[in-house]
């Protein structure tokens, strides 16, 4: 039987089928088959199997690139269908990076790319949407959202008109000049993204600050390290990693803490794990969840949420009473250590056991082993750093590695785990109000001038404002115009209810976007943008390490790429930007930040390099600050830190204590991994988790509905029970609109680092009827 | 540092290297369906036996590279060796597990085209013999195929075909030495002996994070992609198309 003729026959009987190259996807196979078809679709089978593998293989195109993910970002390389121009396997590469292991997002999250839902045309919202405000009804709280909701397309799409390029360009440049001549450059503001590449980034923050002619320009940092970076450049002088997560395997111990390594950062736990179970390190988790790392880690120190100074004050204390400090260190490298010295002097264990619910034996035990290493590295993540006393987090943390010396040889350094693929090159090019690119000081006049020559303007000295004081300013009417590219606050910032009337009440916003997104409903304008998988440029890991992540699709219809757009718009305000291509502005881009001097596209190569790199024959340098910091003094300074309960305490009426964050399986507001089918099928909704005690207090079985409502908002959504939270705890993914845990968090900041405490509010938990 | 010769080439490599290592340092890929240069070798598929100038032929992925050494990677019996080894690895592969879509290749299959072996399910379908294809629920030959090595098809990534498994060990390996997620193991006694996650639960069920090394890893069909051929039209749709690949 021919192929021909079989699939004629299987068509006959009901069995759905389609040819993908040679191979066929039946479905309905059921009942179908008599002994004949069995047998002519084995001889096909039988034909295929001497020559499929090889052939098959061969169509593929394979294309060297990175994963758009986490910050770890491993090496991959895509296998490319280029007839369907779809994505069909993603294998692991070799690199310094991941040594071609991948997690469950690289491997299989690849889809979203290939999906319908795919913005393919600019639009254009309709006068009859007017006045502004949420389009979908679900939103407007007139009907219960279904589950598994990203945003209803049928419902949201009829409020927008098709528009040419032409149009929309033009319509977004004129409305944002139409605001900075009328109110000022001042009433403008810029959403960059930590997902978009450093090109871009460059490109973005120039338009906002040589176009816009503000420095209101800001990024997902904020909302992610933004205190530890504040930490870091107060006290060591650099915001960036010391020293690369591999070199775990050169640690005597590890210290994680506040991330949930395994869940976030998948592949650097591997090698965490690795280097525990090989011996050599010992691992040290100190969080509120029993996370799986806990599972792996020689001391596990359960605190309570938000208790983090004193418990590392603690850690201090002890290292100093028991004389488990470097004191040639701290003489030769360091300044500030009295200060401290008189602070910790506070925080006996016992005092820290009050407040963090840890054992002072424990805690004792636990800061001797770390003290006792002769190479310790720290790693931490968003527990630390999504507090009001984020920065304070950071500091003692920092404070910790400057006592015991632990900075600046192989196996020791201090490692804030990145989240976001790019979010630490969106900072190095200097889409953060404060900077230009490479932490150069907008308020510097030196510097000012330099980039007034380089970019042909004069630039405001001001600082900007940051995430959620823009959002704030655009709730006061300050800001009037903002442009979006990649960022959906409307799920992402803390406390949604206030996000949403900030955006209705803005005049003006651009959305730049690859999918219609929550945030997009309040768009005048949306520009279909492209995906990782169809553009070049470079991106930075939480290593330092700039890699190439290369083209591998088509973009659909007439999305564009997004240096273009951001390049379109600056034209058409009057501020021409003229590139060939994202290696142009990379070099435009290298030559004014010095820490990524002497990088090229080539020398990048298939596993990039880190930067600093002096020498670009080398792989660039590994581990920073051997001989001194790169602070005023030389010295890396202590900054003690006393602590201070969170802002909003549990209470009788709110008495559980809220944490939010991620889950294996999604990423961020979900809009690309709930579209991808093998993540929503793994994990297709929230849950919310709680200690099974607190369950059957409130008389709800697993898997039952719960209301969970705090004082800015409340959410329903099915309880997971789970022995590892603490009592009293319940924990929130934030991937998920039909129950966004954002409605319920405080919109809180930091006083330094500006981030919000995401990790920490209290709430009320009910059965829901 | 040892000094050895492979093949009449000399060679020189840091002492605790394998002659598999030397081997590759020359470009010479011996066979291997148990090894990948990521593992610690275990030495199980014997494919990659090499002459040492004694009696046994030893396998080189385990074997330590000594000074004066001299090895042999072909021969009209090493050859034959290899030949009766993939054949007995394939006396009860499973047809319906070539063909499934993979990270890698087909490993054991590519070595039996390439060594010219041939196996009964094979003759079998393709109607040289005469004889009906193994039933995988029916005993046949006194193999008892399908008893007790089944199929899994509970993950929502990996398609999982304990029957097409050679025990190789590479997934376990990989989960539990790369990954260290340490869900993998082994279970089952004799013929029925097979991979398990965690205490032998269905992989879907067990506490797998789909990080998807151990189908990576894989030499055969035995861990393979459940391919995912159209992305989910609204996200409340159920993940699972039905579609069966050939």
């Amino acid at each position: 039987m021919t192929t021909t003729t079989l699939l004629g026959e299987l068509k006959k009987r009901g069995v759905k089928v389609r040819r993908r190259g040679e191979r066929l996807l039946l479905r309905d196979l059921h009942g179908a088959l008599t002994p004949e078809l069995r047998a002519a679709i084995d001889a096909h089978r039988e034909e295929l199997l001497a020559t499929l593998d090889g052939a098959e293989r061969s169509t593929l195109r394979s294309v060297d690139s990175v994963c758009p993910y986490c910050g770890v970002g491993c090496a991959i390389r895509y296998f490319v269908d280029e007839a369907e121009d779809r994505i069909r396997y993603a294998d692991g590469r070799e690199s310094p990076v991941n040594h071609e292991r991948l997690c469950v997002k690289g491997r299989f999250g690849f889809d979203y790319t290939s999906h319908p839902d795919r913005l393919q045309t600019p639009l254009i919202r309709k006068e009859s949407a007017y006045p502004k405000g949420p389009l979908s009804t679900e939103v407007r709280g007139e009907r219960k959202r279904r589950p598994g909701g990203l945003v209803d397309y049928d419902e949201v799409l009829p409020h927008f008109r098709e528009a040419t390029w032409e149009e929309a360009l033009d319509l977004a440049a004129t409305r944002l000049v139409e605001i900075r001549d009328r109110d000022g450059s001042g009433a403008l503001a810029g959403f960059g993204s930590a997902k978009c590449s450093n090109e871009e980034a460059y490109l973005f923050q120039k338009l906002v600050r040589a176009a816009f002619g503000t420095n209101n320009v800001d990024h997902c940092t904020r909302l992610c390290h933004a205190s530890s970076v504040t930490a870091l450049l107060e006290t060591i002088g650099s915001g960036a990693v010391t020293n690369v997560f591999g070199d775990v395997q050169n640690a005597d111990v590890a210290l994680i803490a506040g991330s949930n390594t395994t869940g976030n950062h998948p592949v650097a736990a591997t090698f965490i794990k690795q280097a525990r179970k090989s011996g050599r390190t010992k691992l040290i988790v100190v969080e509120p969840r029993r996370i799986q790392m806990a599972d792996h880690a020689d001391y596990f120190l359960q605190i309570d949420s938000g208790t983090d100074v004193a418990f590392y004050n603690s850690w201090m204390h002890v290292l100093i009473e028991e004389g488990l400090i470097d004191e040639a260190y701290i003489a030769e490298r360091t300044e500030g250590f009295e200060e401290l010295k008189a602070v910790v002097a506070g925080y006996s264990p016992e005092v820290a056991a009050g407040i963090c619910g840890v054992e002072p034996g424990l805690i004792r035990e636990a800061a001797r082993t770390f003290g006792r290493a002769e190479r310790a590295m720290i790693f931490w993540g968003m527990g630390i750093s999504q507090h009001t006393h984020g920065t304070d987090n950071s500091r003692c943390l920092i404070s910790l590695a400057l006592m015991t010396g632990n900075i600046g040889r192989e196996g020791t350094g201090l490692h804030p785990l990145r989240g976001q693929n790019n979010v630490q090159g969106a900072s190095d090019a200097g889409v953060i109000p404060m900077v230009y690119p490479d932490y150069q000081s907008v308020a510097d006049p030196a510097v000012r001038e330099k980039f007034e020559q380089a970019w042909g303007v004069e630039l405001d000295a001001k600082p900007g404002l940051t995430v959620v004081e823009i959002m704030g300013a655009a709730l006061d009417g300050v800001i009037r115009g903002m442009y979006m590219m990649g960022e959906n606050p409307f799920l992402s910032d803390p406390n949604v209810n206030k996000v949403r009337k900030a955006l209705t009440n803005l005049e003006f916003l651009v959305v730049q976007d690859i999918f219609l997104t929550e945030t997009a409903e309040f768009a005048d304008v949306i520009l279909p943008a492209t995906t990782f998988f169809e553009k070049s440029g470079t991106y930075t890991n939480t290593d330092r390490r700039v890699q190439v992540g290369r083209k591998a699709l088509q973009p659909p219809g007439g999305a564009r790429q997004d240096w273009e757009i951001t390049c379109e718009i600056g034209a058409r305000m009057g501020y021409p930007m003229e590139y060939d291509s994202p290696e142009e502005v990379f070099s435009e881009f290298t030559a004014l930040a010095p820490s990524y001097a002497g990088l090229t596209y080539d020398n990048l190569g298939l596993t990039g390099k880190l930067w600093p790199c002096p020498d670009p024959s080398e792989d660039g340098i590994q581990v920073l600050f051997g001989d001194r910091f790169p602070t005023a003094s030389g010295r890396g300074k202590f900054v003690p830190a006393e602590f201070a309960p969170a802002k909003e305490l549990p209470d009788e009426e709110y008495p559980f204590v809220l944490n939010t964050g991620r889950r294996l399986e999604h990423w961020h507001t979900g809009t690309m991994t709930r579209r991808s089918r093998a993540l929503h099928a793994i994990r297709p909704g929230p849950v919310v988790d709680m200690h099974p005690t607190d369950l059957e207090a409130l008389g709800v079985e697993d898997g039952e509905l719960v209301e969970v409502a705090s004082r800015r908002g409340s959410i329903v959504l099915p309880a997971a029970s789970s022995d590892r939270m603490l009592r009293g705890a319940v924990f929130i993914p934030f991937h998920f609109r039909e129950a966004a845990a954002n409605l319920l968090t405080i919109d809180e900041l930091d006083p330094a680092g500006k981030i919000p405490e995401y990790k920490f509010c209290a709430v009320r938990v009910s059965p829901a009827s | 540092m040892i000094d050895l010769t492979i093949d009449g080439r000399a060679v020189q490599v840091p002492p605790g290297a394998t002659i598999w290592e030397a081997a590759r340092l020359l470009g010479i890929d011996l066979p291997v369906l148990c090894h990948d240069p990521r593992l610690e070798p275990v030495g199980v598929c014997r494919l990659c036996l090499v002459e040492v100038g004694e009696p046994k032929l030893t396998a080189a992925c385990v074997r330590g590279a000594e000074d004066g050494m001299e090895v042999r990677t072909s021969s009209e019996r090493l050859e034959v060796c290899r030949r009766g080894l993939v054949e007995l690895l394939l006396s009860d592969y499973p047809i319906d597990a070539s063909g499934r879509p993979k990270t890698g290749s087909d490993a054991l299959l590519a070595l039996a085209s390439e060594l010219g072996a041939d196996w009964p399910d094979r003759r079998s379908r393709s109607g040289e013999t005469g004889e009906a294809p193994r039933s995988r629920t029916e005993p046949a030959g006194g193999i008892p195929a399908g008893q007790g090595r089944p199929l899994d098809g509970t993950s929502k990534v990996i398609f999982v075909d304990h029957q097409a498994c050679i025990l190789c060990d590479r997934c376990i390996r990989g989960c539990d030495d790369l990954q260290v997620n340490e869900v993998m193991g082994r279970t089952g006694k004799g013929y029925q002996t097979r991979i398990a996650f965690d205490l032998d639960a269905p992989m879907g069920e067990s506490t797998c994070v789909s990080c998807g090394e151990c189908e990576k890893v894989c030499p055969t069909g035995a861990l393979s992609l459940r391919v995912w051929e159209e992305p989910p039209k609204d996200a409340a749709g159920s993940g699972n198309t039905g579609w069966e690949v050939l």
